[in-house]
């Protein structure tokens, strides 16, 4: 029975190819830009989320500022000081706490200079474990920063590998000079995958006080919870230690702490706006393609008239007739559906390897989970089906009379 | 003889009413999405031109280079001095030039803390520079004026009654605290409708230095041309006096120079590439809409076989065959295109009304222009005669005796 049904409608569709083909068309553009979209989007949130569980989901990090602060901008009233690492560090829950400093810098070699970030980083071991830990400065070439380093600097992948930054890339040995004091690379950092991280130099924290001029004032604390359950209390903790010590109001913190999972989540609700916005607009071709359908049952339904009249006069009841036409318009979306799927799967990936070599990240990839196939197929049928409804219903509630003498 | 080809047109649209509809819809949805993006991007566009616009065209501005954030936030390590104005005062063709400092400060009032980004204009001669610029227009009280101290003008959200930066509007004649001093609020700033400019405070820039202990800093030099000297030619020549008083080889400034003109096509070619994309995305669906043309002429081009064959019997021209579906499928264009800028403008002037309401901001605007409206209505009927090309080709070339027989 559900056979007959199936065979009836394929048959229908194939005897107005053209026409089937034109709606197929209508239905899979719009599917595939947003399977293309989606799937863009995933990928990002994919690899940000990559990152941070690499941070580690025991981490906390302290900024100086209230709301205004990307890293590296400390305003001039907000700062942390020594006391306030102090606090932190000494906060139940605490297991270890790195301070840093994050500055651009003038950097020049070969004559010529860049302005980059300069990170200056703690050489007690336990920190710098820590930071190896979360996938932070790992050299590739070389060495880390170690204790008793002095002068020495750990550059940017980029650095070392492309001449559009220095001129010439560096090697490990060269000498590079840094606000005009000079510095022996020991090291390559890790590819990361942003042009920010990967041309960026790493140097012990005493030598970027001096050169920064910036006394007991640091950019970042970045703190290890004992236990990763409790992570939230500790954070909390160390709000209310610095609160305390600087005797602020709750709600007027000149400071900020985040735990790694609503760095994350900030991140990630960013993300899910745009995407949406994005998605939405794409999703308008659907509702066209959508009304292609309609209309293209209707006319099915109109030069069929006879037909369905002679079907119900030898026993067809209306709810086959509109069987009969839903599984038409479903077939059509579901068509439209696994050619849009395909098509979206391939522009998702060619414009993330377009995006990617043009942007010099490894961020931008597409990424194409389960629920999205299944999701867009679903999705696809039930544009199909409920654009068929209409037409479907008018052609079940043909009287059998009216409709063999309709020419 | 074209107006029978109109007649006989219109009266097979109406003969098929339910299909002409459909895909009417078809396309206004597409033409309503792409008339609302672009005339809402386009008041975006037109009030970051006006912010730009209070910038004036004649000024060439130096900031250090190598700042990522906005002026103040002081990561970067270059600085620009005192001396530097003198050489920009002495360049030849500026008219005058001054300096302003600014820093991102902690602002008090009420028993509340904010950050503010804190704007030190001078209070000599060069406050002429700025006084002049449409950016500090007051809408209350005053402006800072020559030998002011410990007076300060704030930016309009900080007197907002709700949803402003402080809990109670700050009001003038009011005193907010910045570091240990007291400053009497004299003026309102006009709005602008950005949150970096509209939450601003201006004080004089020795009492600015009084508060953060720089003596000889400037975040960013204005120079005003004199007439009749090109800004752009202008900024070379401070360019490279700049760079000889510095000591700097060419490609190795450590501070850059740019026309206002420069600066607004920056943010206007970057707003260009947002605006083209979401603009893409939103003409796949007419794309869409224009196949649902091509189905329904085709549709229509097979119904009336019959009637092709009679009038070519009777003499009928293949070109006039071609006209006659043309102009009919040019119609469902243009009709859709006439719905579509009527639906798109709407939608717009909501989503400007519904953003004003919510943020208050003059950034969400429609704007019409009539190259807007005429474009969508000449685009929608290219859409409508391209789609019909083909179906209409596939009539013209119809042999009267095998479309007589058709059935």
């Amino acid at each position: 029975m559900i056979t007959d049904y199936l065979k009836y409608a394929i048959d229908s569709l194939m005897h107005r190819r053209l026409r089937s083909w034109l709606t197929l068309i209508g239905i899979f553009i719009g599917i595939a830009s947003i399977v293309a979209l989606i799937s863009l989007g995933q990928g990002l949130q994919k690899a940000v989320t990559v990152q941070f569980e690499q941070l580690g989901t025991d981490k906390i990090i302290v900024q100086p500022g209230g709301t205004i602060g990307a890293p590296g901008t400390g305003a001039e009233a907000a700062k942390l000081t020594d006391r306030d690492l102090k606090v932190v560090e000494r906060t139940p829950g605490v297991k270890d706490t790195a301070e840093y400093i994050s500055r651009i810098g003038k950097v020049e070699s070969n004559e010529r200079n860049i302005f980059t970030y300069v990170i200056g980083l703690p050489l007690d071991p336990k920190k710098i474990q820590m930071l190896k830990d979360t996938g932070f400065a790992q050299p590739t070439e070389g060495r880390g920063l170690r204790e008793g380093d002095i002068k020495k600097a750990q550059i940017g992948y980029l650095l070392a590998t492309d001449n559009n930054y220095l001129g010439k890339t560096l090697k490990v040995g060269n000498k590079i000079y840094i606000e005009g004091e000079e510095f022996e690379i020991i090291g390559v950092s890790q590819k990361v995958g942003n042009e920010q991280d990967d041309s960026e130099i790493i140097i012990p924290i005493e030598d970027a006080k001096e050169i920064f001029k910036t006394g007991d004032r640091y950019d970042f604390l970045f703190v290890q919870a004992t236990d990763a359950k409790e992570i939230n209390s500790v954070a909390e903790e160390i709000k209310k230690g610095i609160r305390k010590e600087r005797s602020e109001k709750e709600g007027e913190e000149d400071f900020t702490v985040q735990t790694s999972q609503e760095l994350l989540e900030s991140f990630g609700s960013i993300l899910n706006i745009i995407t949406a916005v994005l998605i939405g607009i794409a999703a308008i071709s659907l509702i066209v393609g959508g009304v292609g359908i309609m209309n293209t049952m209707y006319t099915s339904v109109l030069e069929r008239t006879n037909e369905i009249g002679i079907m119900k006069a030898i026993g067809a009841k209306n709810s086959d007739i509109m069987f009969i036409f839903l599984i038409e318009s479903g077939l059509i979306g579901l068509v439209g559906g696994i050619i849009g799927i395909l098509l979206g799967m391939g522009l998702g990936s060619i414009a993330a390897s377009i995006a990617a070599a043009a942007l010099k990240t490894t961020i931008i990839q597409a990424y194409f989970p389960g629920y999205l196939i299944i999701g867009a197929l679903a999705f696809s049928i039930v544009v199909g089906i409920l654009s068929g409804i209409l037409p479907a219903m008018q052609a079940s509630r043909l009287k059998p009379v009216d409709a063999l003498r309709y020419e | 003889m074209i107006l029978d080809y109109f007649r006989l047109a219109v009266s097979n649209l109406f003969h098929r009413r339910l299909r002409s509809w459909l895909t009417i819809i078809g396309i206004f949805i597409g033409i309503a999405a792409v008339v609302a993006l672009i005339s809402l991007s386009q008041g975006m566009q037109d009030a970051i031109g006006n912010i730009f616009a209070s910038l004036g065209s004649d000024r060439v501005l130096i900031t250090p280079k190598g700042m990522f954030g906005p002026p103040g936030t002081e990561s970067s390590s270059s600085r620009l001095t005192s001396a530097d104005l003198d050489v920009v005062q002495k360049t030849k063709g500026v008219k005058e030039a001054a300096g302003f400092l600014s820093r991102i400060l902690a602002v008090k009032y009420a028993d509340q803390v904010k950050y503010s980004l804190v704007v030190g204009i001078p209070t000599d001669e060069g406050l002429n520079v700025f006084t002049s610029l449409g950016q500090y227009n007051i809408i209350e009280g005053r402006l800072i004026k020559k030998g002011d101290r410990l007076k300060a003008v704030v930016g309009f959200e900080l007197t907002k009654k709700t949803g402003g930066t402080f809990k109670k509007a700050v009001e003038i004649g009011k005193t907010i605290e910045m570091g240990s001093y007291k400053f009497d609020v004299v003026g309102v700033r006009k709005p602008l409708g950005n949150s970096l400019f509209d939450t601003q405070v201006l004080i004089p820039m020795e009492s600015l230095k009084d508060i953060t202990g720089v003596t000889d800093e400037l975040s960013t030099i204005h120079a005003i041309a004199n007439t009749g000297v090109e800004p752009s030619s202008l900024a070379e020549t401070i360019k490279k006096n700049l760079r000889r008083s510095r000591n700097l080889k060419e490609g190795n400034e450590d501070f850059s120079v740019q026309t206002s003109e420069q600066l607004r096509e920056t943010v206007s070619s970057i707003l260009g590439i947002v605006q083209a994309i979401i603009i893409g995305i939103a003409a796949i669906s007419l794309l869409v809409g224009g196949i649902g043309i091509m189905n329904t002429m085709y549709t229509s081009v097979l119904e009336r076989t019959n009637e092709i064959g009679i009038m070519k019997a009777i003499g009928a021209k293949n070109s006039d065959v071609l006209t006659i579906f043309l102009i009919e499928s040019g119609l469902l264009g243009l009709t859709g295109g006439l719905i579509g800028v009527a639906i798109g403008a709407a939608l717009s002037k909501t989503v400007e009304l519904v953003a004003f309401l919510i943020w208050q901001t003059p950034l969400i605007a429609a704007h019409f222009t009539w190259w807007l409206i005429f474009g969508a209505l000449a685009f929608s009927f290219l859409i409508g005669t391209a789609s019909g090309l083909m179906p209409a080709l596939q009539a013209a070339k119809m042999q009267p005796v095998r479309a007589l027989r058709y059935e």
